[in-house]
């Protein structure tokens, strides 16, 4: 059962260097092959400096640092029972490779709700605001886990 | 490649988004696995999904059907253009569905000098169960 005292928590910062074969390797996987996620010329040509990250590429970050386990643990959530119920973005700039991208996750939201057929849950609210080199701020990612009880 | 799409060219109620995905293969959920560090055994390996109940085996991940829509978002609006994109996780996709993502327009207005135009997106299996559900929002230039 998730601690609710525990809304407000920082974890430490994510810091993750974009590479262009990740943004290629990630969109290929997804099976979009927009040329712009591909090729850096094509790319340019459609007015972007470099190949931009996908818009759900901050996933990557996310998980390859390998803390989701830790904040789950962290906010005493039973691993076996979690679902990932919502996911968002917020877009300020773009992301290019070679951007050494910063985020700082943050509980911002716990509480427990109870569904239509009287089963209660716990909602967890992750964001997460990532910022460049330059101190710009690039995106929020909001992520929403459900806990089953 | 998305071309670029005026606010004055997009009303409420249109549908701007078809694209059919699939069926999807297991090969596609180990090569997302890898692009995107989500390793949970419950998207790769057959014997453990079943062991926690899959009794069809390995599903996909949500982020991967995610992406899939997100693919379909940005080739009909330039990614530039995106400012927004939200999604409910609403049922499991397994290898063999096949995904038909659609959007409609469903508001309009200028927000602090931006031309916004919001759009839900839904996925859908071949038997019409939802997968994802969402919006977008994307700032569209005028022809002014």
């Amino acid at each position: 059962m998730a601690d609710l005292s525990k809304v407000g928590t920082e974890y430490t910062p994510i810091v993750w260097e974009v590479e262009r074969g990740k943004i290629r390797e990630f969109a290929k996987a997804i099976g979009d092959f927009n040329p712009i996620y591909l090729d850096r010329e094509a790319a340019v040509k459609a007015g972007y400096k470099d190949t931009p990250a996908p818009p759900t590429f901050l996933t990557v970050p996310m998980m390859w640092c390998g803390k989701m386990p830790d904040f789950i643990n962290d906010l005493k959530i039973n691993f076996m029972m979690v679902l990932h119920g919502e996911e968002e973005y917020e877009y300020y700039r773009e992301i290019y490779p070679g951007d050494v991208i910063t985020g700082t996750p943050k509980v911002t939201r716990m509480e427990e709700k109870t569904s239509k057929s009287g089963s209660k849950m716990d909602m967890i609210t992750l964001e997460v605001l990532y910022t460049n080199q330059l101190g710009e701020d690039v995106a929020k990612t909001r992520s929403l886990l459900v806990e089953r009880k | 490649m998305a071309e670029e799409r005026y606010y004055e060219d997009v009303n409420v109620g249109d549908t701007v988004i078809e694209m059919e995905k699939g069926p999807l293969q297991k090969l596609q959920l180990v090569m997302y696995a890898g692009a995107s560090g989500d390793f949970n055994p419950l998207h790769t390996d057959d014997d453990f999904a079943k062991a926690v109940g899959m009794k069809d085996g390995v599903i996909a991940h949500g982020m991967f059907i995610m992406g899939c829509v997100g693919q379909a978002v940005t080739d009909w609006v330039p990614k530039k253009r995106l400012k927004r994109y939200g999604v409910r996780f609403a049922g499991m996709s397994k290898p063999g569905n096949t995904i038909t993502i659609s959007g409609v327009v469903t508001e309009k207005r200028v927000v602090d000098g931006e031309n916004i135009v919001t759009c839900a997106v839904v996925a859908k299996d071949e038997q019409g169960d939802v997968k994802v559900s969402g919006s977008f929002d994307a700032a569209l230039p005028g022809k002014a």
